[in-house]
């Protein structure tokens, strides 16, 4: 399904890439990520998604992450973090937001994560273009979702655990959901064994 | 005032007692001669060329001399514009200036009191030799010699060099054992000598010396360039109190720096704006480049960007604008394929990015993760501000083979994403783990033992742990004290 002109850039997960249109990530605008609380697997999620950046030779800036990226264990999953920049976590809202569209514009990066909430329509679509422009992907973590949100593509993580079918095995299965991604009709839900893949 | 092309030459009023002035006496030219050369001399006006010798120098290391010497042209610039360097010497042009002046004597008695000042505050010994002739290495060889002389005309630089001992050609020792072998005691004997002999006994450079110290071939001047200045200032008609309206005026004088910039052939990399005030002190923007730029576009945009979070107390009534540091301009070529192209503007292009966003933010806003062989987990992460150089201990400098095993290193054991700053203590309910939701203990534990040596003393066993609503979690308990558990990371 979703069989589009484009191809997107594989999230590392079958199952995800199945049910977005271009079969992986877009390969520059803006995603959300709804997580109702940080840390249950969002950054697993977009693990494959840094690596494949950083071994194009491009930069990955997070603005503002509520805690220390750990290098360890970044360097664990093969990514090189000579090729990270954090900006501090007590930058104002204001200055996180420019800071990401000059980010996005910048050819360098390849990927711009933040993690912010106040997101209104308009300051969207500046980074949408903002992305466009810098042939950049831009994620937004945040807590909830907005109906009317304007970004492309809205990805959430669901709180709830289930247990895969082998009951015997120690794998878990995370349940996400693309609420909406330009080129689908409809949301559409899948179960991805986040910790696995890596 | 005598002329002085038509005076041969002229004893100089000597600097100290070591070197005795000395007037060389030559046989007056016949007349027809004289009209040849004065007919030459207008054709060809060739310059005085005023060596001064600092054999003092001599004790000091490489770059003191250079500073030294780069002081002394300061002073020289008085009496003429084109000087050039040489080692522990200076020559000055200054034929050009002799009637302005009142001539020769005048040039050395202005010069002399300001560089014997100079030499003194260095508590150097004051005292300098110095000659003139026609040619830059004639005057060099003559003010080695400590002769003091001066020779107006180069048909007379030829007797005058030919009584100078060899040894102020400063040739290595094999080269002068040579020629003193030969039989040759001064100059004069080389000139006796055949040239082409003596290209191949002593190489060309010493047969080009020679001729350059008689003119006969053209000498390469090593110009001396005073250190780059620059400032601009500029007084607004009524005070202006919006910022905006300011950046046209600064925009103009940014013009005029990069003008000065590609004349010069520099960048800078840090600037000074003085915004002033009517009856306060200035407010001042001060801004440094991450990387040395003359671009005014980028300079301009900078400005702008340190403008957008700046508060003017009152009206600006005046920009003052000042260059702090200089650097030399390094181009870079563009790619000739197209492909090339996109990855060599990236350096740039990063700068750029880092430039703007520390002017708006802060110096200490954006960071650089790191990892160091520690341990500890704690300290094992490791924040820099970018910008800073990155202290690798272990991967920076050995090859990408170790840098592949330190990787290996660090993946053992599992680390999380994120790491708290502070460890979270959990409590527990009914016998279990709690955080935000109920945890339970998936693998472990990893003991990690260390800072036995220092007071702090780190005991504990690290679990990955999952939180009930799906989340991976770095848990660890003491195993000293009160065995509590704490929250230490987030596998994210």
């Amino acid at each position: 399904m979703a069989d589009q002109g484009f191809h997107g850039r594989s999230t590392g997960f079958p199952q995800l890439d199945d049910i977005l249109p271009g079969r992986g990530w877009p390969q520059s605008g803006l995603i959300e990520v709804i997580t109702p609380s940080w840390g249950i697997g969002e950054l697993q999620l977009l693990i494959p998604l840094m690596r494949s950046v950083i071994e194009q030779g491009k930069w990955i800036l997070w603005i503002t992450p509520p805690h220390l990226p750990y290098a360890p264990a970044l360097i664990q999953l093969g990514i090189d973090t000579d090729q990270i920049l954090v900006v501090k976590r007590d930058t104002s809202c204001r200055d996180a937001l420019w800071s990401m569209e000059k980010a996005l514009q910048t050819s360098n990066f390849g990927l711009v994560l933040t993690w912010q909430n106040w997101l209104p329509g308009k300051v969207l679509r500046r980074l949408q273009l903002a992305a466009e422009t810098g042939n950049n992907l831009g994620v937004f973590f945040k807590h909830h979702d907005s109906k009317y949100s304007l970004s492309p593509i809205r990805i959430k993580i669901k709180d709830s655990l289930v247990k895969s079918n082998r009951e015997n095995s120690d794998s878990f299965e995370t349940e996400i959901t693309v609420i909406k991604a330009r080129g689908n009709f409809r949301s559409l839900t899948t179960r991805v064994n986040l910790y696995k893949a890596n | 005032m005598k002329d002085p092309d038509n005076a041969d030459q002229v004893s100089l009023p000597s600097a100290s007692k070591s070197s005795i002035a000395q007037v060389i006496k030559l046989p007056r030219p016949s007349k027809k001669a004289e009209s040849k050369n004065f007919l030459q001399n207008k054709k060809k006006r060739n310059g005085l060329w005023y060596a001064l010798y600092f054999p003092q120098l001599e004790k000091l290391s490489k770059p003191r001399q250079e500073n030294l010497l780069n002081e002394l042209a300061a002073s020289i610039r008085q009496v003429s514009s084109e000087i050039s360097f040489h080692s522990m010497a200076l020559v000055c042009e200054i034929r050009s200036g002799l009637k302005y002046f009142g001539g020769m004597e005048e040039v050395h008695n202005k010069l002399a009191p300001l560089l014997t000042a100079l030499l003194q505050q260095r508590g150097l010994p004051h005292y300098f030799l110095y000659a003139a002739s026609p040619t830059i290495t004639g005057s060099l060889l003559l003010a080695r010699s400590g002769r003091n002389a001066l020779v107006y005309q180069k048909n007379n630089l030829r007797s005058a060099l030919g009584r100078l001992p060899t040894d102020v050609l400063r040739l290595s020792k094999e080269q002068n054992y040579r020629l003193h072998n030969i039989g040759v005691r001064c100059l004069r004997d080389i000139w006796r000598l055949p040239a082409d002999g003596l290209r191949t006994r002593f190489g060309s450079d010493f047969v080009n010396l020679l001729d350059k110290a008689l003119g006969k071939v053209p000498e390469p001047i090593r110009n001396y360039l005073p250190p780059p200045a620059f400032s601009t200032s500029y007084e607004l008609p009524f005070g202006l109190e919006s910022l905006d309206r300011l950046l046209p005026v600064v925009d103009e004088m940014v013009a005029q720096l990069c003008e000065f910039l590609r004349h010069r052939d520099l960048s800078i990399s840090h600037l000074l704006l003085h915004l002033q005030h009517e009856k306060q002190d200035s407010t001042e923007v001060n801004m440094a480049l991450r990387q040395p730029s003359r671009s005014r576009e980028h300079l301009i945009m900078l400005l702008d960007t340190h403008f957008s979070n700046l508060i003017i107390p009152s009206p600006v009534t005046g920009i003052k604008l000042r260059v702090k540091k200089f650097n030399t301009f390094i181009s870079h070529s563009d790619p000739l394929l197209p492909e090339d192209k996109l990855t060599s503007r990236h350096g740039c292009n990063l700068n750029q990015f880092t430039d703007q966003l520390q002017a708006r933010l802060a110096d200490n806003c954006l960071k650089y993760i790191n990892s160091v062989s520690e341990h500890c987990p704690e300290y094992a992460n490791q924040l820099i501000n970018y910008g800073e150089p990155i202290r690798k201990s272990h991967n920076e400098d050995r090859s990408r083979d170790d840098k592949k095993e330190n990787t290996q290193q660090v993946a053992l054991t599992p680390r999380p994403l994120w790491l708290l700053r502070e460890p979270k203590q959990l409590a527990l309910r009914n016998g279990k783990l709690y955080h935000r939701k109920d945890v339970t203990l998936i693998s472990g534990p990893e003991r990690i033992e260390t800072f036995w040596w220092s007071g702090t003393d780190v005991c504990r066993d690290y679990y990955v742990a999952r939180e009930a609503n799906g989340s991976r979690l770095w848990v660890y308990r003491e195993r000293t004290g009160d065995k509590n558990w704490y929250l230490h990371g987030y596998f994210g």
